[in-house]
């Protein structure tokens, strides 16, 4: 072997082990900062009382209590579409590949939308033409819409994983399509919905852009009493604002626990998402 | 019995199903359409100018969107010169040379990530990154440690995960046999890396950079926290660096400022606003489009959802 | 679609029913200068008096100002005067400014601008700054070092107070180009952290160990401080009264959040953040 064949052969993995170690310091130094500041904050009177002074003092109950407000109205609302278009993409498209090319491209193109522009259009629709004011609801819609596209997708790869025989084998039973939705497709694949929402709930937790404009105030919100000028209280704007607005070193020591708080949130569900989605991975790749 | 696969009557998952879809579908379009129709006064008012125009100045009604344009180009650029090389180096680790066990464990710290939520990586924007640009460049004289490059290193991290996985997914669909077949007539595993998986995994990475890029183009929170925020930042030269670590001003941060609540009441501002989330949705548009024509390639026109049954 | 209809229903029904008082809150938009204050007396009116009060900061000043004209905030907070394109804008909206206080505006440096001599600069300086003239601190006294300029975000109450001392009687300031910060704090953080750097930020927030307040040259050329007698007094030019605004006559809820920052126990949290009270301003 000549001596250039041995020099690539002891780069390219050393190389590539640098790459991967640097992602990993970047995860270890961020993980390492939240705890490190934030972990003091939090104790149980900051997890179940209010803010008070303007964040300086309290914990953030409002704020963890108005984002899973928000989280679970999203959910309310993807789950239905999700469920429709992944068993119109699996069971009814099957037939026809352009159609399912399509669905496939409008899921692919909703996903990639920019939180950003999902605010804006929230601020168009549900503060200028339906007057709601700052609602919880026109949060939770917005949220519902963006993780739709998470729900869908992960629905349809463990609706695709369906063996093909369970399907033969309850057509030739005699069961109607509608009988083998329920029957078969489902109940084999409700891990797949599952998985989605968590990975929603997770994507939907963190995100601060989409309640920038409709949904979420700095203080005074405790729970919804209506639609209208609702709003609630969220744990990703509450460190946004705290971000650009600390006012002494009390403020900022609940910033960094309100951080820590909203990182966990999201790491609970995404850890919990995590073995059913090794699953699903491993077994369906070809290697 | 007979089976009734094929019955005519009417199926109300059937149609339900229908109407789900379609009531997304109308949704979407309607946001789409009213979007446009939102942004003509201010493309009545400047035109072409929105795009062209380099200075925005709301209160004399100058919308000129292309420092901002630059701004995006520039840091999302940054982001990608540095996270494609580390997400391929960190997915052929994971995908090539690791067994199923260390292989688990690294990417799932990796995708640890993409768990951060964006506001989370402003913060540390805040707090680090624009002290260790500041002093990192310092033979540059840099005017803050708000810039450009350092929304571009912020991002660069923030969608390292999501290129890594994808690239890591693309490499793992070459057949094995390949590989295999490689190491039969005498190449070393980094050679079949080389020479017979990164090529074939080609399309895949590509697209790949192109996700990572989309998600570049509207993250809003972590740029807004570190880039400067200062319009009209447009460099005389288009080559020159000054730029990149000088302050600038994003679509999305922009966006996500308080222009957007000032904008509210009238009616130009409110559409030159509107015109620059048009402008952005174009711009990740195209970036998926891209994305999705080269995924397609590579799975060579068979539909993902039948080949994946078993 | 059945189901979701159903799954909102249900929301809706568990969300009406879960609250003893439907009242609609009080909103609240505005400054953040005034927003520690508002937020401490909100808190105590919801504890006392069982007020709900939602608080946002949004926008800042003409964020606020902006909200109350659209009729999306019941009560605004301001740290500037209303001024004449407010009233052109919302022309049918009755603004009824209340002042809660009074705040300076200071010229705030980086430490080593500080610690290299420099204490006051006048308006023409600032100015010279401002558009830009002006770009190293050797021109007007400091050490040599180029003078990084953080501007406000439009609508910061702080921006209008410094454009009207430094261009009085012209209705807009010229344009100019540089970084932006918004809030106090952010404004605080990033200049402490930027060498050369000078801002304008609410007197209170210099705390002296990270920002240095400077004091403005007057035309007789002696330096006038921003402390309490002077801003009292009118010496010091750049001090704006601190406003809540209601659209009309402040009535219910409104009415008894003014009552109680005009009492004894809403001006001691208007001193407990640095600002002068009313008393002392007479």
């Amino acid at each position: 072997m000549t001596a250039s064949r041995r020099l690539i052969r002891f780069l390219l993995p050393s190389i590539a082990a640098l790459c991967a170690m640097f992602a990993l310091t970047a995860v270890i130094f961020i993980l390492g900062v939240l705890l490190v500041r934030g972990l003091g904050s939090i104790d149980w009177a900051f997890l179940t009382s209010d803010t008070r002074s303007a964040g300086a003092e309290g914990g953030i109950l409002y704020q963890i209590l108005g984002t899973l407000i928000l989280i679970a109205t999203a959910l309310a609302v993807a789950a239905p579409p999700a469920l429709a278009i992944g068993l119109t993409r699996v069971v009814f498209l099957r037939s026809r590949p352009r159609a399912a090319r399509v669905v496939d491209a409008l899921l692919h193109a909703l996903n990639g939308i920019p939180s950003i522009v999902f605010g804006i259009l929230g601020l168009l629709i549900f503060l200028k033409f339906f007057d709601w004011g700052k609602s919880w609801l026109a949060g939770g819609i917005l949220l519902g819409v963006m993780i739709l596209p998470t729900l869908t997708v992960s629905l349809v790869e463990r609706l695709a994983a369906v063996p093909r025989k369970y399907i033969e084998a309850a057509v030739g039973l005699g069961l109607t399509r509608e009988q083998i939705i329920t029957a078969v497709w489902l109940p084999q694949s409700w891990s797949g919905l599952l998985t989605g929402s968590l990975l929603g709930l997770a994507r939907a937790a963190g995100e601060t852009a989409p309640i920038l404009f409709v949904t979420a105030v700095f203080s005074g919100a405790t729970l919804p009493t209506g639609i209208r000028d609702n709003p609630v209280l969220a744990l990703p704007y509450h460190v946004f604002v705290l971000a650009q607005d600390s006012f002494n070193d009390d403020a900022r020591a609940n910033l960094w626990g309100a951080a820590l708080v909203l990182v966990l949130l999201v790491a609970c569900f995404n850890l919990a998402a995590l073995p059913l989605r090794l699953n699903l991975h491993e077994e369906s790749r070809h290697v | 019995m007979a089976p009734c696969a094929k019955s005519f009557r009417p199926q109300w998952i059937l149609w339900s199903c229908t109407f789900g879809v379609a009531v997304t579908l109308a949704t979407l379009l309607a946001a789409l359409l009213m979007l446009v129709w939102q942004s003509l006064p201010v493309f009545a008012h400047s035109g072409v100018g929105l795009l062209t125009g380099t200075d925005w100045y709301y209160p004399e009604q100058i919308f000129g969107a292309l420092a901002m344009i630059y701004g995006t180009a520039v840091v999302s650029l940054v982001a990608l010169v540095l996270a494609v090389p580390l997400a391929l180096g960190a997915a052929v680790l994971s995908a090539e040379y690791l067994p199923p066990g260390p292989r688990l464990a690294v990417k799932s710290g990796i995708e640890m990530l993409a768990g951060v939520p964006s506001v989370v990586y402003g913060l540390i924007g805040v707090l680090f990154l624009r002290e260790w640009v500041y002093k990192g460049l310092e033979p540059f004289d840099p005017i803050s440690g708000d810039s450009l490059l350092t929304a571009g290193l912020l991002l660069a991290v923030m969608i390292l995960p999501t290129i890594t996985t994808l690239c890591d997914d693309a490499l793992r669909s070459v057949p094995a046999a390949q590989r295999a077949a490689a190491r039969g007539l005498g190449l070393t595993r980094a050679e079949a890396v080389l020479h017979i998986a990164l090529p074939q995994a080609a399309p895949g990475i590509l697209a790949a950079a192109l996700l990572g890029l989309g998600r570049a183009l509207g993250e809003t929170v972590a740029v807004f926290l570190v880039v400067g925020r200062q319009d009209g930042q447009l460099p005389g030269n288009p080559f020159s660096l000054t730029a990149w670590i000088s302050p600038g001003q994003t679509l999305t941060s922009k966006l996500g400022g308080p222009e957007t609540h000032i904008a509210f009441g009238d009616p130009l501002h409110w559409s030159a606003m509107i015109g620059l989330a048009l402008l952005l949705l174009l711009f990740v548009g195209v970036c998926l489009a891209a994305a999705w024509g080269l995924e397609r390639m590579m799975r060579r026109n068979t539909d993902p959802v039948a080949e994946a049954t078993p | 679609m059945k189901t979701n209809a159903a799954t909102l229903g249900l929301v809706l029904a568990v969300a009406f029913s879960t609250s003893a008082l439907a009242q609609q809150a009080l909103r609240i938009t505005g400054s953040t200068t005034i927003n520690p204050v508002v937020s401490e007396a909100a808190e105590t009116l919801r504890k006392e008096n069982g007020l709900a009060i939602t608080i946002d900061t949004a926008g800042g000043s003409t964020g606020g100002v902006n909200a109350l004209g659209d009729g999306r905030a019941d009560v605004g907070m301001s740290s500037r005067s209303l001024n004449d394109s407010d009233r052109e804008k919302f022309p049918g909206v009755d603004f009824r400014p209340v002042s809660i206080g009074r705040d300076a505006v200071s010229m705030v440096v980086h430490r080593d601008v500080w610690e290299g001599g420099l204490r006051a600069l006048s308006a023409e300086q600032i100015r010279g700054i401002y558009e830009g003239s002006i770009k190293n601190w050797n021109e007007v006294g400091g050490p040599d070092l180029r003078i990084v300029f953080f501007n406000r975000e439009p609508g910061r109450g702080e921006w209008e107070v410094l454009t009207k001392f430094l261009y009085p009687g012209e209705k807009t300031a010229p344009r100019t180009n540089h970084a932006m910060v918004g809030s106090n704090e952010e404004t605080r953080q990033k200049t402490a952290t930027t060498r050369g750097a000078i801002t304008f930020l609410s007197t209170p927030w210099a705390d002296s160990k990270s920002v240095f307040a400077l004091g403005i040259r007057n035309d007789a050329d002696s330096v006038i401080e921003a402390t309490g007698p002077n801003i009292a007094s009118g010496s010091y030019p750049m001090s704006r009264p601190l406003f809540v605004i209601t659209n009309g006559e402040p009535s219910g809820a409104a009415k008894v959040l003014i009552d109680y920052l005009l009492s004894d126990a809403g001006q001691a949290l208007v001193a407990k953040h640095g600002y002068l009270k009313l008393a002392d301003l007479e």
